[in-house]
């Protein structure tokens, strides 16, 4: 049995065949930037999630002028192939994947396994050398919240328990022993979760080699352990936005679920609000 | 080179062999039980600071006769992943021999480490550790460095401790020598900790030709320890060169037991152990208590004990005042 949207993940060897491929752009995007930096697979453009990938002033996704700004500078048009990869078994190259689709691009994939497998693959070329790029026209359409949930649906959701709802962190932070993983900046006032959320952390959803696993693993590991209901529709969320982009992309495309969306504002938001409920 | 008048004309003369061996010290206020004698190989008298002296000077005398280094090519260095230590005497040796070296170190490494790398000249990447782990993967240090090394190979060759047999053959040509030589042959257990496995591995390969009986005892921390530069076997898939035939057995310790050992060993016995050498120590004296309970331990004609251990105490306390500040805030106090 086949994922439920094969088109939208690519291999190494198909990368490796369209490095030069008209119409076909690659992009880096890790969660540590340094990773592009060291070297990145030959013409692949790299993208700062930080700076590339957020608004710079409010904490939003960026702005559709920003997008535009952002794929025009990349050499990227609304017809190309992007091709997306990243460290972290492609944390943020799902998040890029998902803030690109909210803005209408047609053709985005994913390198399945990212840039580990690529660089397990000894004979891979990588290079450090930037990236000519010839700057393009791209005008972002509005972006599509439907793929977006936000905080007053989770309220609404908490209470009435009418979506699935994933909560994708580490153990750790789904039962409130921490409110984030050590060292980062971005946390919350609160531990806990969700009321209702199931745990199922991003990382079941990956094999060692950090490809997907087969869809008889991903259906065992959502709809049968995880009990979710496939009839609902459902909001994947984690810290920041970006480990919930993986499992948005899990549920959307290679389980094929229905009304699927990511809660960007996610526990930082949520951990913080006055009044919102919290189960430990 | 002048071992006995101690004067030499480089830093790298002082690097170990068997005709200049790291001192061993014997246990004596501390000694876990009577009639064994049990020697600390003290492994910070190397010149850059750690039993990984060893390891590093033969990898680059290997890149350097494989011709991947030259001194006539001084724009090729090093990229390295490192806890630090390794790093350091890279950086060091680079440092003498005119080679650029970039060390790629977890966060989690002793600010103290992250201090000399950079004091030593080498450029410095700090990658965060897992955020949310995922086993097996590439990412991180081993996966930054590799980068380096296939993007950029004009500048950099990464030795890479946990599969270069460099790093294994450096103590079956320096450390398990001199224990032999140090202990006149009467060696009969080592004890040392996991990590890239190049000491275990070397050291009891020589030895174990030597006198197949001797005794090779790994002491890990337990599990998300706080021990820089020691792995729990659960940590070991990142190294090659562990062959766990030449271990006869592994010795859990509570990781935290370390911290107070650290400051036993330096107020009873003077020696200014760093944590990774206080957990040897800690689990050294588990392993012969219980043996001299069993009465298994070796016993020569009269009754006299003729068990004679050696612990390779790779590092001092000098480089881990944050990892103390944390488990013996007594000391941090002012």
């Amino acid at each position: 049995m086949s994922y439920a949207h094969p088109e939208v993940l690519v291999s190494t060897d198909w990368v490796a065949a369209n490095l030069k491929t008209p119409g076909v752009r690659i992009v880096e995007v890790d969660v540590d930037p340094k990773q592009y930096a060291a070297g990145h697979i030959p013409g692949a453009i790299g993208w700062d999630w930080n700076k590339d990938l957020q608004d710079q002033v409010r904490r939003d996704v960026p702005s559709p002028e920003a997008i535009s700004e952002l794929l025009s500078r990349s050499g990227i048009s609304p017809a190309d192939t992007v091709v997306l990869y990243g460290d972290a078994s492609n944390w943020f190259a799902a998040y890029a994947f998902w803030v690109l689709k909210m803005y209408g691009h047609k053709d985005v994939r994913l390198m399945n396994g990212g840039r580990a497998k690529w660089l397990n693959e000894e004979t891979r070329p990588m290079t450090a050398e930037p990236t000519p790029v010839s700057r393009s026209k791209y005008t972002a359409s509005a972006p599509d919240h439907s793929l977006r949930a936000f905080l007053p649906e989770i309220l609404d959701i908490a209470r009435t328990k009418s979506h699935n709802l994933v909560d994708v962190r580490s153990p750790d932070e789904f039962t409130g022993k921490v409110i984030a993983p050590p060292g980062m900046t971005e946390t919350a006032q609160r531990a806990g979760h969700v009321p209702g959320a199931r745990s199922v952390p991003w990382a079941t959803a990956v094999n060692p080699d950090g490809t997907f696993k087969s869809v008889e693993e991903l259906k065992g590991i959502y709809l049968q352990n995880a009990g979710l209901d496939s009839a609902k529709p459902t909001v994947a969320y984690c810290r920041i936005g970006e480990r919930s982009s993986h499992t948005w992309f899990v549920l959307r495309y290679l389980l094929g679920l229905k009304n699927v969306r990511n809660y960007d504002g996610s526990w930082t938001e949520y951990g913080s609000v006055i009044g919102a409920p919290i189960e430990k | 080179m002048n071992h006995s008048t101690r004067t030499y004309d480089s830093v790298l003369d002082l690097l170990p062999s068997e005709h200049n061996p790291t001192p061993i010290v014997r246990i004596n206020a501390l000694a876990p039980v009577p009639g064994f004698t049990l020697f600390a190989k003290l492994e910070w008298m190397n010149p850059f600071g750690s039993v990984k002296d060893r390891a590093a000077w033969e990898m680059i005398q290997d890149l350097e006769a494989r011709g991947v280094l030259s001194p006539q090519r001084p724009e090729k260095g090093l990229v390295e992943p490192t806890s630090g230590n390794t790093g350091l005497s890279l950086a060091a040796i680079c440092g003498v021999r005119g080679y650029p070296m970039r060390a790629v170190v977890p966060s989690k490494v002793p600010a103290e480490k992250k201090m000399l790398l950079k004091l030593f000249g080498a450029e410095l990447d700090v990658v965060s550790d897992a955020l949310c782990p995922l086993p097996g993967s590439e990412d991180g240090s081993v996966g930054l460095a590799r980068t380096y090394a296939r993007a950029q190979s004009d500048k950099y060759a990464m030795p890479n401790q946990y599969e270069n047999r460099a790093n294994v053959a450096a103590h079956v040509r320096t450390t398990g020598p001199e224990i032999w030589r140090q202990t006149e042959g009467r060696v009969t257990h080592v004890f040392t900790t996991l990590g890239t496995c190049g000491t275990v591995t070397g050291l009891a390969t020589f030895l174990k030709q030597k006198n197949p009986k001797v005794k090779i005892i790994a002491v890990q921390p337990s599990p998300g320890h706080d021990i820089p530069g020691v792995r729990n076997m659960l940590e070991l898939e990142v190294t090659r060169l562990y062959d766990p035939s030449l271990i006869d057995e592994v010795i859990e310790v509570d990781f935290k037991r370390a911290y107070p050992t650290v400051a036993e060993l330096c107020r009873r016995e003077g020696l200014m152990a760093g944590p990774s050498s206080a957990l040897i120590f800690e689990g050294a004296r588990q392993y012969l208590r219980r043996e001299h309970e069993a009465k298994r331990l070796p016993v020569a004609e009269g009754g006299a004990g003729a068990g004679v251990g050696v612990m390779i105490f790779c590092d001092s306390v000098l480089k881990y005042m944050s990892n103390l500040a944390k488990h013996l805030p007594q000391i941090a106090e002012a």
